[in-house]
């Protein structure tokens, strides 16, 4: 018996002993030089490894960046310092990162979408997507929500037919502007808590837009003639370059001008706008309506 | 040629019929955890089969020559110390041993690579340190080294066909991971009732897929009966 029991002992400590010996002379023969300043990146890297990088982990993106010079603010967990330390491991300077926020562009609700044609197919945006003659507005919110599922957050939610983004929830991952077939969300830098954004999709001339929607943008360019520095209108539809956006530009004279009301303003209210607003009654928040999974999910074709 | 045809059936009973997944339930983790996407769970289940075969033909010298009853190895050593000493079991260190060889295996196989084949290192990327602690390559081991397998009776396997049943059960699992992978896919346009998202629904999918691959149950019989055997 004690026979065995050294005999086991022994085999183990022979095994671990061997196995040791083999992995550290494998450790010594197959090394690889890696650039040290990789693991250094991957140090100071969140670890998330959430991809919002647009690298499949930390590992990767600190790959990238000494490698192939990748930009040292990629990371939206870390922020400004992470951004900060591993620009001081490069020996680059830092430029600012901004953390992206879905941006829905389009404000057309249910009642101001025309054309719409009774839909039952399945109730998806992707599906609905496809089908021709769903609503007059090819551009425009399809309100199915697949934006809303994609989200695992909370953040998004379908209102009068409309997505809309709770920014205090929201963490930028972006599964919404990947979700959404027509690209209306897009993840836009803020640089301030409340941004300026056109709230349309519609790249049609005006009468066109009329035909299908009573709020789309209809290209008249007066935003353009208003303030050309942050508006420059292309395929009848403004862009605001983000690059060249700073702080909480004043957009009086371009809102104006603006006979559709196209360019909103989004993101978490400024002081004034409570101020202005705290003597309105809001409505209280409404319950939850819970239903069985049934009535969404039941074939109704 | 008898030989091979045992081969054969051993190969088509442990990919399809007892596929480890659908038939034992092991690699469950692997299975729910990587079957998001084809591409990634090609590659796990091609790095499952890799590490399987290379810890089964470790645990088989392991097993052979020092772990079953009667071990000549084992045996020898022990009649070093105590001359006459009739007989020398040590299987009750069979799943610390395993699991100590497919740890250091997965290591040193990934140091290789790294060295030698850098993009296959690169495809495997995070799976193969995962598969250290999968537990389908330990059950795969402790299989192999069962007694009936090692005992030397009819069902007993050589080095060959540790090889083939490991190599094979890889196979299985690459095939039940995609098979998923693929439904995942298309489960991403579905409807699925909040509460059954995510590895619920998948769960419930691979039960489904157990049932069909029950049909395959007596195949190996019918290629059996083809071969003459």
């Amino acid at each position: 018996m004690l026979v065995m029991m050294m005999l086991a002992a022994a085999a183990l400590l022979v095994l671990a002993l061997v196995s040791g010996a083999v992995l550290g002379w494998a450790n010594r023969a197959f090394h690889v030089e890696v650039d040290p300043r990789i693991e250094a990146i991957a140090g100071v890297l969140p670890g998330a490894n959430c991809g919002g990088c647009g690298f499949i982990g930390c590992g990767d993106y600190a790959a990238a960046v000494v490698n192939q010079g990748a930009p040292v603010n990629k990371c939206t967990v870390g922020g400004a310092s992470c951004a900060a330390a591993v620009a001081r491991i490069m020996g680059v300077e830092a430029k600012e990162s901004w953390p992206a926020r879905p941006v829905v562009h389009c404000r057309a609700t249910l009642e101001d979408r025309l054309l719409r044609a009774e839909y039952r197919g399945e109730q998806t945006c992707a599906a609905a997507n496809v089908v021709s003659g769903v609503q007059g507005c090819t551009y425009g919110c399809l309100g199915l929500g697949d934006c809303a599922r994609a989200c695992s957050y909370g953040a998004l939610r379908i209102v009068r037919g409309l997505a809309e983004v709770d920014y205090e929830k929201c963490v930028g991952c972006g599964a919404c502007a990947r979700a959404c077939p027509r690209h209306i969300l897009t993840m836009v830098p803020f640089k301030a808590e409340r941004m300026v954004v056109i709230a349309c999709s519609n790249r049609d001339f005006g009468k066109d837009v009329r035909n299908v929607c009573k709020v789309g943008c209809l290209g008249c360019k007066a935003c353009e003639k208003a303030m050309g520095s942050l508006f420059k209108v292309v395929d009848n539809l403004p862009r605001i370059d983000y690059e060249a956006y700073s702080g909480d530009p004043d957009v009086a004279p371009a809102l104006q001008k603006c006979p559709s009301k196209t360019i909103v303003r989004v993101g978490k209210p400024s002081p004034r706008d409570l101020e202005a607003t705290r003597d309105q009654k809001v409505p209280g928040e409404i319950p939850p309506d819970p239903r069985s999974s049934v009535d969404r999910t039941s074939w109704r074709g | 040629m008898d030989y091979l045809v045992g081969l054969l059936l051993l190969v088509l009973t442990t990919a399809v019929i007892n596929n480890f997944v659908f038939h034992f339930f092991v690699g469950i983790c692997p299975y729910i955890g990587v079957s998001r996407r084809l591409d990634t769970a090609l590659g796990m289940g091609l790095a499952v089969t890799f590490v399987m075969a290379v810890a089964a033909a470790l645990s088989w010298g392991i097993t052979y020559a020092l772990l079953r009853p009667d071990a000549p190895l084992a045996l020898a050593v022990c009649r070093l110390f105590a001359p006459g000493t009739a007989s020398v079991d040590l299987s009750v260190l069979k799943y610390l041993v395993y699991i100590f060889l497919i740890a250091s295996a997965v290591q040193f196989v990934e140091m290789y690579l790294r060295k030698v084949f850098p993009p296959l290192y690169k495809a495997f990327g995070v799976f193969l340190p995962l598969i250290t602690t999968n537990c389908c390559i330990l059950f795969a081991c402790l299989e192999i080294g069962s007694d009936r397998r090692m005992s030397g009776g009819a069902e007993a396997w050589d080095l060959a066909q540790a090889l083939a049943y490991a190599v094979a059960a890889g196979l299985g699992f690459t095939l039940a991971i995609v098979i998923m992978a693929g439904i995942r896919e298309e489960l991403d346009h579905a409807d699925v009732p909040q509460a059954l998202r995510g590895p619920a629904i998948v769960l419930i999918i691979a039960g489904i897929l157990a049932m069909a691959f029950l049909g395959f149950a007596g195949v190996d019989a019918g290629v059996a009966r083809l071969f003459g055997r």
